[in-house]
């Protein structure tokens, strides 16, 4: 059985200036996959997952969001934003609010749940990210991993029927890459559309349904965890795989 | 000569006490312009469109390049001779003249502090609000001016002090405030030294303590960002 399409993405492209950062990208995203999108740096993962919730504008090409083209002019992108969930490399945390507040923020404002039932489903959410004890502290005294974990509570909070995120480990010690990836795999595990653009290749082999290799704004091969990590079937992809794996191992 | 503090403090201190309370409404209307007319500086010179951002700018360039004191004698006595001119009567008292003239020149220095204390804010929290659904303009008032304005009380607690000292040059354009009245008095009673040595420990009883709490309204706020 076909699963529903969530996002149609038909020759994107994406250029700051002069660069071309997106060169071309064509992709379909099904109801309930996981897609990891790995590739080496510079290749265009930020910015087209940026695209994905119009955080950048297309140059060229369309989105096509449960049908609908979110690349259109007069798109109201922040309705649109509400059910596409993203995760920020940097946590992104509203520094001066606590915990609990940067949960219940946008429920509270946004989808006008009362405040009792939104500090409760925080409240929830937080122990499922392993932080139920911390809903009053500040961003600034939790560290970097703790902060990513609230940072997903925050997304959850607004039940998206997608979540974006952007190498959500990378800016993190390696001793505090586990917990985040634990409270990823259970997302992903709820069924979750997940798009992770990632350099966690044990993450992207274990977890998701399909890895989608970037390079130089184009997709460069796609296939299944097990296509891609062992019979890779592009040079560059093998060249990328070979220096990543060499430099995990050390 | 007999220094007498006694009969200076009896005579010209209930001067003084009324030329205070103009000088606070001076200093608060003055404050509160400067202080509307400053975030709106700041937002117009943020703003995407290039005309206006280049307007705002000369404007501030202009006001923060030419003395206090000019502005005012400007709106005092140039302002009406202009209307005239152009065959209106205008008049312009010198206390409306001074807070004019004090609320344009603040809201120049004001808007510039808002305008870095905006640009301050991380704009990874920008992205963050976007993100989660907000609106530009919501994510604006609800994430960055707070923390912008906040971060800016102690500077703003700065300027509200030297507001109350500058307002002095204000007896050059005949306000009643505390200079003027003094001089007058001395020049009266020839109670020069007593007379001058009261208004200074007058304006040191008013802004140190002000310096005191603004002092640990920064110690405050630093301490909750952490
Ligand atoms: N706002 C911007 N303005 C100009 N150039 C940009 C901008 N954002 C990204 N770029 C450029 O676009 C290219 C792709 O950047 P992008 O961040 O999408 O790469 P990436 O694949 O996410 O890399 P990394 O693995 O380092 O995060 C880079 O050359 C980058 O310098
Ligand atoms: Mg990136």
């Amino acid at each position: 059985m076909e699963e529903q399409v969530v996002f149609e993405i038909k020759n994107l492209k994406k250029n700051f200036g002069e660069l071309q950062v997106l060169r071309d990208i064509n992709m379909e995203i099904r109801k309930g996959e996981v897609v990891c999108i790995i590739g080496p740096s510079g290749s265009g993962k930020s910015t087209f997952l940026r695209c994905l919730n119009l955080l950048e504008t297309a140059t060229d090409g369309q989105i096509l969001y449960e049908g609908a083209d979110i690349t259109a002019p007069k798109f109201a992108a922040h309705e649109y934003r509400r059910k596409v969930g993203m995760v920020f490399q940097r946590f992104n945390l509203f520094l001066n609010k606590s915990v609990m507040k940067n949960i219940t923020v946008a429920p509270m404002a946004l989808n006008k749940v009362e405040k009792e039932a939104a500090e409760e489903e925080a409240l929830e959410l937080l122990s499922k990210v392993g932080l139920k004890s911390f809903a009053g502290a500040y961003p600034e005294t939790l560290s970097g991993g703790q902060q990513q974990r609230v940072a997903i509570a925050r997304a959850l909070a607004m039940h998206p029927d997608v979540l974006l995120f952007d190498e959500p480990t990378s800016a993190l010690d390696p001793e505090l890459v586990g917990d985040v990836l634990e409270v990823m795999r259970n997302i992903a595990a709820s069924g979750m559309t997940m798009i992770v653009v990632t350099h966690e290749m044990q993450f992207a082999r274990e977890v998701s349904d399909r890895v989608i290799f970037m390079a130089d704004g184009y997709v460069a091969e796609e296939g299944t965890p097990d296509g891609i990590f062992t019979r890779p079937k592009n040079p560059r992809t093998k060249e990328f795989l070979a220096r990543v794996l060499k430099e995990e191992e050390e | 000569m007999a220094l007498n503090f006694g009969d200076a403090f009896v005579n010209l201190m209930p001067k003084l006490m009324s030329s205070l309370l103009v000088v606070l409404q001076i200093t608060a209307l003055a404050f509160i312009l400067a202080f509307v007319l400053g975030f709106l500086i700041a937002l117009g010179r943020l703003s995407s469109k290039k005309a206006l951002n280049a307007i705002l700018l000369v404007i501030v360039e202009f006001i923060r390049g030419t003395p206090l004191l000019v502005q005012c004698f400007y709106i005092y006595f140039v302002f009406p001779a202009l209307f005239k001119l152009m065959g209106m009567s205008i008049s312009i008292s010198a206390v409306t003249a001074g807070i004019l003239g004090f609320g344009l020149n603040y809201a120049c220095y004001m808007s510039e502090v808002i305008r870095s204390a905006i640009l301050a804010v991380d704009h990874g929290q920008v992205e963050a609000g976007l993100a989660l659904g907000f609106k530009k303009s919501h994510v604006m008032l609800r994430f960055v001016i707070p923390p912008a304005v906040r971060n800016s009380i102690p500077v703003f607690g700065n300027y509200l002090i030297t507001m109350i000292k500058d307002t002095s040059i204000l007896a050059s354009i005949s306000v009643a405030e505390m200079l003027l009245v003094t001089k007058n008095y001395a020049a009266k009673t020839f109670q020069t030294i007593e007379a001058y040595t009261l208004l200074a420990l007058l304006y040191l009883i008013i802004s140190l303590p002000l310096s005191q709490v603004v002092r640990i309204l920064e110690k405050k706020l630093n301490h909750a960002k952490r």
